[in-house]
This record gives C-alpha cells, sequence and structure tokens, in this order.
C-alpha cells in the first residue's frame, strides 16, 4: 500500500499536533537558566507562574468534575524556590527546596519542601489537597456520591542524617470531609432501600520515632508508629421518601445514624540489612502491627414497613475489631562469580482478624433478642522465593526463579443470641502455591535490547475464581535507542483459568505497546505511542430469578477491548516560542457489539435477564486533544497560554456524556 | 558556546595541560587530584555543583579523597588529567560503564537507605535498568532526587501500557501531580508481597505490615473490622479494582457491579461456613434491576462493623 503525499502529509500531521500528558497546565517550559541572586552566602532561586484557568462544559457535569474537575479561578498553578549555601556551610540550613502546584483553588494541590544542614539534620514535608468529587455514575441507582475534600501532610525529620547513628521523627495526617449520599435498607430483608445523607468526617494521624545504626557493616534500622484514626461520620434523612421501589409500602420518613469509629494501630519495624560484601548480601525486615478499632452504632428509624404499618425502629451495635500482624522477609544474595547472583527470599506473614459485636434493635419500643456476633479471620503465609541471575556475555543473560507459598486460612463466623462463649466452628483451608519464571536478556547490537520473560503458576485450592490457578505470563520487550531515536515494543499475555466444583473461570488478557520518541534537534521533538489492552473473562455464574427460580452453569462473558494512543511534538521557535501540541485517545471498543442488548456477534447468550447482557460490555471513547504556546517576552519572563478538550461518550447511553473546554493563561517569573 | 567562551576554555585548557601535571604525581597507580583540578576543565559543572546534594562530600571537608566530590564517583583522576582529559582515560565514566558496575558505584554510598535494601533483587536491575537509567547527576531536572525527567514522564519512558492506563477516564491522579508512581511503588525493590502469595505483583510498596499501599491514603478501608470482606485480604484491592485506570467508575474492573460480584457470589469452592462463597439467597431476583445494584444495600462492601452482610 502506497501512501499519497497528502495522506503521508496528513499522517505528521496529527502526529505533530499532539501532546500525550494532560493537562495542560502548569506550563512545562522553564524559563531562561537563572543563575538566581547570591546573598549572605547563599544562592537564591525562585519562579513561579501564576495564571487564570477556565473551563465550560456541556453534558453531565457531575462525571466531568468526576474525571477532569478544573474549574475557573486564579491559580498559582506552579512555584519553586531554592536557597542552597555556596559552601555548604550555612549557619541554620545549606538548603531549601520549595515546590509548589495548583495553589489557590485547583483540585489537585501540593507542596513539597525540603530544608536540610548537611551532617545535622533534613526535614521533609509533602502537603498535599484533593477535590474528590465522585458523582454517582452507574453505581447503585447512581445514589452514592461524594464531593469532599481529602488532605493529606507528611513531616519526616532525619537527625545526623549522613552519620552512623541516625533519627528518624515523623507525622502525617489524612483527613476526609465533606457531604455524601448514600444508601440504607429498611426494614427487614425484604424491605426497600432509601437515599441517606453523610457528613463525612475521618481523620488519621501517625506518629512515627525510630533510628537507625551502623555497626561492623551491618545497619539496623527500628521503627516505632502510633496510628490513630477516627471516624464521626453522621448519616441522616430528614423528609420523607418512597424508597427505590414503587410497589413496596416500605418508606422512610426520618433517619438519623450516628457511628462513632475509633481505634489505635501501634507498628513496629525493624530492617536489617548488609551491603556492599563481595561475595554475599542479606537483608531482613520484620514488623508487628497491632490494630485495634472500637465503634458504636446508634441508628434511629422511622416510617412504614412493607405491610404499610408506621414502625419505629432504634438500632444499637457496639463491639471491637483486632487485628495484629506479623510480617518477616529475610532474604540472601550470593554472588558466587562476579556474573552470577543467586537471591533467596523467606516471608512470613501471619494476620488475625478478631471482632465481636453486640446487636440490640428495637421496634416500636419491643427489644428483639440481642444478637451476639464473633468473628475469627486469620492467615498465615510462608513463601519462598529464589531467583538466579547469569550473565554469560555482557550481551546476554538469563534468570530463572522458582517461587512456593503456603498459605492457610482460618475462619471462624458466630452469631448467636444469648451471651457468649461461642461454639467452636472453625474451619481452615491451606492454599499452595509452585511457580516458576524464566527469562532472557539479549542485546545483539548496541542500540537494540530483547527481553523475554514467562512465568507458569500452579496453585492449589484458591479460595476465589477470580484469584490465580493455572496461570501463565508471557511477556516480551524490545527497545532501539540510537541517538535522538527511540522505538519500544511490547506484548504481554495473562491466561488465568480456575476450575472448580461448579465451573471453570477463564480469564485470557493481552496487552501491545509500541512507543517511540524523536528529538532530532533541541527545537524540536515528536513522541507517540499505542497501545491495546484486550481483556475478556469467562465465569460461571448462579443466581436466582423470579419466582425464586435458580440458574445454575450460565456464564458471564466479558470483554473490554480498549485502545490507546497519545500523540505529542514540541518546536521552539527563534528560541522563543514554544509550541506544544498533542493528543490523547483512549476507546473501548467492547465485544464489537451494535446495541446493549444484542450481545456479541456470533454468541448467542444464555443469560436470560437483559441486565446480564447488557453488562457484559461498556464501550465508550475518551479524547483530549491540547494545545499550549509558551512565549519568552523578557530575558526571565514567559506568557503561556493553552487549551484542552475533554470529550467522553459512551457508546450505549448518554446520560453521563460530556464535553469539556479548558484553557488557561498565565505569566511564569524566574528570578 | 560562543567564540569567546571557546577561546577561554583553549586557554585553560592549554595552561592546565602544562602546568598541573607538574603539580600531581607521575603517572602510574591513578592518584586523588581533588575537585578543584578537576574544576580547572569542568567550570561548567562545577560551577553550580554547590546545588547538587552531592556537594556534601566537599563541604564536609572531612571525608576520605575516595569518597569526596568529582573523585568520589569518578575514581581518581590523575591520568584523566596527565592524559589532559579524555573518557577512556576516567575510572569510573558513567556513560561507558556496564550497569553493574555503575550500580555498585552508587551503592557504595546509597546502599545505606532501606528503601533501597532490595535493590540488586529488584526486576528494573534484572533488566538492567539501574541508576542512571533515571537519576542524572549533573543534568538533573528535579534537584530533589536528581531524576532525568519529571517522575511520571520518566517511568512511561518504558512502561508505555501504564501512561494508557493513567490516561483513561477513571484514574488515580499521577498525570495532574497529585500523585506519584512511587506513593505506591517503590522502584529500587520491594519485598515480596505476602497479602497475596508473594508472586505478583512486583515493585509495589508496603504499607505498615505488608499490607496494599492503597491503604496509606485510602484509610477508611483499613479497618480493622468485626467483619471483613475476605477477598481484600486474600487477594488484595486489585480483585474488584483497576488501581491504575479503567474505563470504568471507581476504578471498577466492571462496568456494573453485579456481575463482578457474582462471579465469586455464585456458590463456589469450599471455604466458608456455607460450604464455599455464599451465594445470593432466592430473595434476590436478579432479573430485577433493584438486585443489580449490589452495593446499593451492601453499602459497607469492604468491611463491616454492624452488618455480617455489609448493610451498615
Amino acid at each position: 500500500m502506497h501512501l499519497r503525499p497528502s495522506t503521508a502529509g496528513a499522517c505528521l500531521l496529527i502526529a505533530c499536533i499532539a501532546y500525550a500528558q494532560p493537562p495542560v497546565a502548569p506550563a512545562n517550559e522553564s524559563t531562561e537558566p537563572n543563575r538566581g541572586d547570591n546573598t549572605a552566602g547563599y544562592n537564591i532561586l525562585q519562579s513561579f507562574e501564576l495564571g487564570y484557568r477556565w473551563d465550560t462544559v456541556g453534558g453531565d457535569d457531575g462525571m466531568y468534575r468526576s474525571t477532569v474537575n478544573y474549574t475557573n479561578g486564579v491559580r498559582l498553578l506552579s512555584g519553586s524556590l531554592a536557597v542552597q549555601s555556596r559552601d555548604g556551610h550555612g549557619h541554620w540550613f545549606d538548603q531549601i527546596l520549595l515546590n509548589t502546584q495548583g495553589l489557590g483553588n485547583d483540585p489537585y494541590q501540593s507542596a513539597n519542601l525540603r530544608v536540610e544542614k548537611n551532617r545535622l539534620y533534613r526535614y521533609d514535608l509533602l502537603w498535599r489537597s484533593d477535590e474528590y468529587y465522585n458523582p454517582g455514575l452507574t453505581i447503585s441507582y447512581g445514589e452514592h456520591f461524594m464531593d469532599t475534600a481529602r488532605h493529606l501532610q507528611d513531616h519526616d525529620l532525619t537527625l545526623f542524617p549522613q552519620s552512623n547513628l541516625r533519627f528518624f521523627l515523623g507525622y502525617s495526617r489524612d483527613s476526609q470531609s465533606g457531604p455524601a449520599l448514600s444508601t440504607v435498607q429498611l426494614f427487614d430483608g425484604s424491605g426497600d432501600e432509601f437515599p441517606v445523607f453523610a457528613n463525612i468526617r475521618r481523620q488519621q494521624n501517625e506518629y512515627r520515632l525510630g533510628a537507625e545504626v551502623n555497626f561492623f557493616g551491618i545497619r539496623l534500622n527500628v521503627l516505632h508508629g502510633w496510628e490513630d484514626f477516627k471516624e464521626d461520620t453522621v448519616n441522616f434523612l430528614n423528609s420523607a421518601e418512597p424508597g427505590n421501589n414503587p410497589n413496596d409500602l416500605t418508606t422512610l420518613t426520618s433517619l438519623r445514624r450516628n457511628e462513632p469509629y475509633h481505634g489505635t494501630s501501634p507498628y513496629w519495624r525493624a530492617a536489617l540489612f548488609r551491603e556492599g560484601q563481595k561475595y554475599w548480601a542479606m537483608n531482613g525486615r520484620f514488623t508487628y502491627v497491632a490494630g485495634q478499632r472500637g465503634f458504636v452504632q446508634d441508628e434511629n428509624s422511622f416510617g412504614t414497613d412493607r405491610i404499610g404499618a408506621s414502625t419505629l425502629r432504634q438500632v444499637v451495635t457496639y463491639g471491637n475489631a483486632d487485628r495484629p500482624a506479623v510480617t518477616g522477609n529475610l532474604t540472601f544474595s550470593i554472588f558466587p562469580a562476579s556474573n552470577v547472583t543467586f537471591t533467596n527470599t523467606t516471608s512470613y506473614y501471619n494476620i488475625r482478624m478478631v471482632g465481636d459485636s453486640f446487636y440490640e434493635q428495637f421496634t416500636n419500643g419491643s427489644p428483639i433478642t440481642p444478637i451476639y456476633s464473633f468473628n475469627f479471620f486469620g492467615i498465615q503465609t510462608i513463601a519462598n522465593v529464589s531467583d538466579v541471575q547469569v550473565r554469560f556475555k555482557p550481551w546476554f543473560s538469563v534468570h530463572g526463579g522458582y517461587n512456593y507459598a503456603d498459605r492457610r486460612i482460618g475462619a471462624n463466623e458466630s452469631a448467636k443470641t444469648g451471651a457468649p462463649p461461642f461454639a467452636p466452628g472453625r474451619i481452615e483451608q491451606t492454599n499452595r502455591l509452585n511457580a516458576g519464571a524464566a527469562g532472557f536478556r539479549l542485546k545483539p547490537a548496541n542500540p537494540l535490547t530483547i527481553s523475554v520473560d514467562a512465568q507458569i503458576g500452579r496453585a492449589s485450592r484458591p479460595i476465589y475464581p477470580v484469584a490465580d490457578k493455572d496461570y501463565q505470563v508471557l511477556s516480551g520487550r524490545i527497545e532501539y535507542r540510537r541517538g535522538p531515536f527511540r522505538l519500544t515494543g511490547l506484548a504481554r499475555s495473562d491466561y488465568n483459568t480456575n476450575s472448580n466444583s461448579l465451573t471453570t473461570y477463564a480469564a485470557h488478557s493481552r496487552q501491545y505497546a509500541v512507543d517511540g520518541s524523536w528529538t532530532p534537534k533541541d527545537w524540536f521533538s515528536i513522541d507517540a505511542g499505542w497501545g491495546k489492552i484486550h481483556l475478556n473473562t469467562l465465569g460461571g455464574i448462579a443466581y436466582f430469578i423470579a419466582p425464586s427460580q435458580s440458574v445454575l452453569g450460565t456464564e458471564s462473558y466479558y470483554v473490554s477491548n480498549i485502545h490507546s494512543g497519545t500523540l505529542a511534538a514540541r518546536f521552539t521557535i527563534a528560541r522563543r516560542a514554544d509550541i506544544s501540541l498533542g493528543y490523547s485517545h483512549i476507546q473501548d471498543l467492547g465485544d464489537g457489539r451494535a446495541t446493549a442488548l444484542a450481545g456479541p456477534p456470533g454468541v448467542t447468550s444464555p443469560l436470560t435477564p437483559p441486565g446480564f447482557v447488557a453488562a457484559q460490555t461498556f464501550p465508550l471513547r475518551f479524547l483530549s486533544p491540547q494545545g499550549r504556546v509558551s512565549i519568552r517576552i523578557a530575558q526571565r519572563v514567559r506568557w503561556n497560554a493553552g487549551y484542552q478538550y475533554y470529550g467522553y461518550r459512551e457508546d450505549f447511553s448518554i446520560l453521563q456524556n460530556y464535553r469539556a473546554h479548558t484553557g488557561y493563561s498565565s505569566l511564569s517569573w524566574s528570578f | 558556546m560562543r567564540r569567546g567562551e571557546r577561546f577561554q576554555a583553549c586557554l585553560i585548557r592549554a595552561a592546565f595541560f602544562f602546568l598541573i601535571p607538574g603539580l600531581i604525581p607521575a603517572a602510574g597507580a591513578a592518584d586523588y587530584v581533588g575537585s578543584n583540578v578537576c574544576r580547572t576543565c569542568h567550570s561548567d559543572i562545577y560551577s553550580t555543583f554547590y546545588r547538587n546534594p552531592h556537594f556534601k562530600s566537599v563541604a564536609s571537608g572531612k571525608e576520605k579523597p575516595e569518597n569526596t566530590g568529582c573523585e568520589g564517583c569518578h575514581g581518581p583522576g590523575s591520568e584523566h588529567v596527565a592524559a589532559g582529559g579524555g573518557r577512556d582515560t576516567i575510572p569510573m565514566a558513567f556513560s561507558a560503564a556496564p550497569p553493574g558496575k555503575i550500580l555498585d558505584t552508587c551503592l557504595r554510598c546509597h546502599a545505606q537507605t532501606i528503601s533501597r535494601a532490595n535493590i540488586r533483587r529488584s526486576v528494573h536491575t534484572g533488566n538492567d535498568v539501574v541508576c542512571t537509567n533515571c537519576h542524572s547527576v549533573h543534568h538533573s531536572q528535579t534537584p530533589k532526587f536528581l531524576l532525568q525527567k519529571k517522575q511520571v514522564d520518566l517511568c512511561y519512558t518504558c512502561h508505555a501500557t501504564v501512561r494508557a492506563q493513567f490516561s483513561m477516564p477513571f484514574k488515580h491522579r499521577v498525570n495532574e501531580g497529585f500523585m506519584q508512581c512511587t506513593d505506591c511503588h517503590n522502584p529500587h525493590g520491594t519485598y515480596p508481597p505476602t497479602w497475596r502469595t508473594a508472586d505478583r505483583p512486583r515493585m509495589v510498596d508496603q504499607a505498615q505490615a505488608n499490607e496494599e499501599p492503597c491503604l496509606k491514603c485510602h484509610i477508611d478501608k483499613r479497618g480493622p473490622f468485626v467483619f471483613e470482606h475476605p477477598a481484600v485480604r486474600f487477594e488484595g484491592c486489585e480483585t474488584c479494582h483497576n488501581p491504575h485506570g479503567s474505563v470504568n467508575a471507581r476504578l471498577l474492573k466492571r462496568p456494573v457491579v453485579f456481575t463482578m460480584c457474582l462471579e465469586c457470589h455464585s456458590g463456589l469452592g469450599t471455604f466458608g461456613p456455607l460450604g464455599g462463597i455464599p451465594r445470593t439467597d432466592t430473595l434476590h431476583n436478579l432479573a430485577d434491576p433493584r438486585y443489580q445494584n449490589c452495593t446499593t444495600c451492601h453499602v459497607r462492601i469492604h468491611g463491616s462493623n454492624s452488618n455480617i452482610y455489609f448493610f451498615r
């Protein structure tokens, strides 16, 4: 096939109007190299980008906010500060590095700070803020919704960072708050579902204290931490709701649920490692976490039950949950020759989840018999992984490995009316995995690298059909890198078959990607990538349809066929103007059917409810072209402007489709 | 380089060539000459080297010559000086060194951190992806970790399919700069993930005690709960979610929840008080759309304290 010049030109043009990395702002272009100002023995470099961001959205605004969420307003799109001692002997500090992004109400804001005094201390701060908007979408009738703000901060102080005895202090905080919508099912198992509002309030604080000592070439690192979590979200409904099911007489007039939940997870971590030996190296890591939580739940609801009788119900539940976990990893590496590495890792993991709760319910003032519940759930895993790598030639190496894991799982679920003790009812199952891996790496010519890896595993009695059982993974990668040109191709196939007593589950995923970049001149570069992620799963399912009719032996066949493309180009014109153009395209072709209820072509679906058929594929398209121009208007000042379009379209539904035009204009200044 | 600058460089090199060799030991076993000698020719690097974290070794003044400044990494420079430059005379020229040697050189100092305890057995090292594939000591774009490029761009260079996943409509905000790949992964290697059976996934960093890194941020999913959803503990969050990105809401593996639930909850297997994974009961008429929205009733699907069916 010959491409006509116009076609080839169009292809090149498409390639050139491309840029891979959304979002369009902040600008990537930096101002001219800046040597900063010298004062009092320090060198100070600063830069910031200040601008205005705008957006217009057509279609489903909720979906836009869920996937993109940039809004109008003035932003400090990015900022940086570097203060560095010129001789490394500053008085209070030798280095301050500060980088910020999106300050001023962008949905994704962050600040990263490092302050350091050589040999004395190093302090790191990472602060992040995220506007998490999650509309109902296709989940739960669209009644699960969140509009929360999440703030995260991590502080780490290292004392004497370059000495043989170091100390660590740390503090982290993670909080989430904001309104949400959820659902509640009342008043019995055949009742109805109602939307309820929630005011989410969650907070986690973590404190860390540790030390590391180096003795005889062995490093011992010990860390003690305390993680404290509390949640006191309140769920409520203050107005009458008929419920989701119009044929049901159940209604809810009001509801209030308080459920404070609080606990601490103190933990220890000890690590031991030895590096730099000619013939061997070792390291180990051991942790113990004692997770504890206590809770109370108090729920008051008022409405009518499914026969229309007025119902006032109060539920009180309280109890505790513990989850101690012990883990250990010990790794030995042996280097019998300079081209041979043998590594063996033994891992131990023991986790026990023990919980008890007391449930008491009053309906119209009459109590039901309280229910005591006890739940035990434990996992103990011992795994051993061995790897060997032999480099026969500088251009050819092979590697292989074997992994054995023995996982013992125990559970005991008891619920009874009346006080403990509970009747013993522990059940156990052991799940073993044997997996082998092999591969080689070949460099037949200097710019060319080829690597192939394969893994095959056999697991006995996995608990879940979707878990790995008889699986095989084959992957290959080829890279050509010569001067300013790089081309990479990769392919991976992951096949898992999981048989059990009722049916067979099989999943097959294939990934292919080609990615290249070319930078022939310092004023021009181009990147392009294409990828295909194909997944098809076949799972046997069992369910009921009316009237209580059991359906066995049917299969759920799901196909996702995702194609992705990214293109990017960047030009510099007369050393003054930078132009970036880009395009990103994601498309799930599904299983190729024409309509949601048609079923895949050539396949007669055995699934009778239409909802099943429609759920087996979900073709959609998400694309985003963008362009940005950055012009140097003075030696240290640039003007930037950008535009990015987002288009989201589902093939079988239009309710969540949107298109959005976003853009910004900013000034970058460094001094 | 402009003509004037080029002339200055030639002069300096000429002076260096004729004068300095007389001040350093005779050729033979290479010897350390000190960073100030290197500075004579490599002034472009040295003039801003105080901004580099490796300048600590120079500023200290207490380190041994083999751990100080340029020669701390590149080796003794006397032969290079005597030869008047040239890559072949640099004992450790990173651009020409094999991957193993680069790793050994960097780990002489950088092995001290626990996060790099598994670097020799990591997948990256096995594929000859070593320090200088990601870090650039002299031409870094990020002053903190001396990365060649912004972290996400660096990772995408090889992990093209991951770039596709983060371009999907539902994704963790990595492209937006809110998160980094290293929030969940340790590119220097990790311990086996025993929350599954230690074979996969690899290079995923652990939270407190071999927990999935998801729980570092998703604090409300950590528990412990009186009633845990066992799938979370057996197989991890990726049983139901695609962590990088998905075309489905909430990073789910399926566009509709009930098919995903039924793939396990069909009475399969032998484990559990009911002799298998509990099947939906007769009340659940799956032909009725209300029963196709599992999490409308089973709200606390990750774990609950008050209800074994995750109702509240």
